[in-house]
C-alpha cells in the first residue's frame, strides 16, 4: 500500500531546497566574481543541487517509514537506504566528474549544502522565536 | 618513469579505498538513531513530529561524513592521477 508523504518531510525538504537555492546563487556569484563562470558551472550546480534535494527527500521518506517499524527492522532499513543513496550520489558525482559539460567542483560542492542548511537551523529558529516573542 | 606512474596510480587507488572506510559509519549511526527514535515514539506517540524532524537533521549531519569520504575517493580516482602524472611528466621534462 502506498503511504502518504508526511507533512514534516515535505516541510523540511522545502527548507533544504530553499537553502540549496540560496547557496547555489552565492556559488554562482562567486564564480562570476572570480571570472570562471560558464555554462558548465550552471549545469554542474543544477545536477549537484537536484541530487542534494532528492537525497534529502529519500532520507525523509525512509525515516518516515522506518519510525513505524520495529527497532531491528528500522535499523536494517536505514542501513540499506544509506547504501543505496550513497550509490546514487556516487553515480551523480561520477557524471559530474567525467562529463565535460559539468564543472567538477560545482557538482560536488552542492552535495554539502544540506549540511550547511542544517548548521544554520539554530540561528533560523532563534530568530523565529525572537520574532514570535516580540509579537506576543 | 613507468614505475613512478604505477606507484602514483596505486597510491591513489589505495587512498580512495581507505577513504571509503568512513562510509561504513553513517549507515550504522543512522540505523542506531532511528532505532532509538522508534523507541521514543513508542513511549510518547504524540512527540512523533518533533522526533522525526530532529532525527532527519541528525541523519543529514551523520551522512555528510560519508559524503566527504565519497568525494575524496572520487577525486582520488578520477582527478588526482591525471594531475599528478602531468606534474611528474613536466618535472621529468624539466630535468
Amino acid at each position: 500500500m502506498q503511504q502518504k508523504i508526511d507533512p514534516i518531510v515535505r516541510k523540511e525538504t522545502a527548507y533544504i531546497a530553499v537553502w540549496t537555492l540560496i547557496f547555489s546563487r552565492i556559488m554562482q556569484a562567486v564564480f562570476l566574481i572570480i571570472d570562471r563562470w560558464d555554462y558548465t558551472v550552471l549545469l554542474g550546480n543544477l545536477l549537484g543541487g537536484i541530487a542534494t534535494i532528492i537525497n534529502f527527500f529519500l532520507l525523509g521518506i525512509t525515516v518516515q517509514r522506518a519510525v513505524l517499524k520495529e527497532e531491528k527492522e528500522a535499523k536494517q532499513a536505514m542501513k540499506i537506504s544509506n547504501t543505496l543513496r550513497t550509490f546514487l550520489l556516487f553515480i551523480i558525482a561520477l557524471i559530474g566528474v567525467l562529463l565535460p559539460c559539468f564543472n567538477t567542483w560545482t557538482t560536488l560542492i552542492p552535495l554539502f549544502f544540506s549540511r550547511f542548511a542544517v548548521m544554520l537551523r539554530p540561528l533560523w529558529e532563534k530568530r523565529r522565536d525572537a520574532t514570535e516573542k516580540g509579537e506576543a | 618513469m613507468e614505475l613512478a606512474i604505477g606507484i602514483i596510480l596505486g597510491c591513489c587507488a589505495l587512498g580512495a579505498g581507505l577513504a571509503m572506510i568512513a562510509g561504513i559509519g553513517p549507515g550504522i549511526g543512522e540505523g542506531n538513531a532511528v532505532a532509538k527514535a522508534c523507541e521514543a515514539i513508542g513511549r510518547q506517540p504524540e512527540s512523533k513530529g518533533a522526533v522525526t524532524s530532529t532525527m532527519l537533521f541528525g541523519c543529514v549531519i551523520a551522512e555528510t561524513t560519508g559524503l566527504y569520504a565519497l568525494v575524496i575517493a572520487i577525486l582520488l580516482i578520477f582527478v588526482a592521477p591525471g594531475r599528478l602524472v602531468d606534474l611528474l611528466v613536466s618535472t621529468m621534462a624539466g630535468l
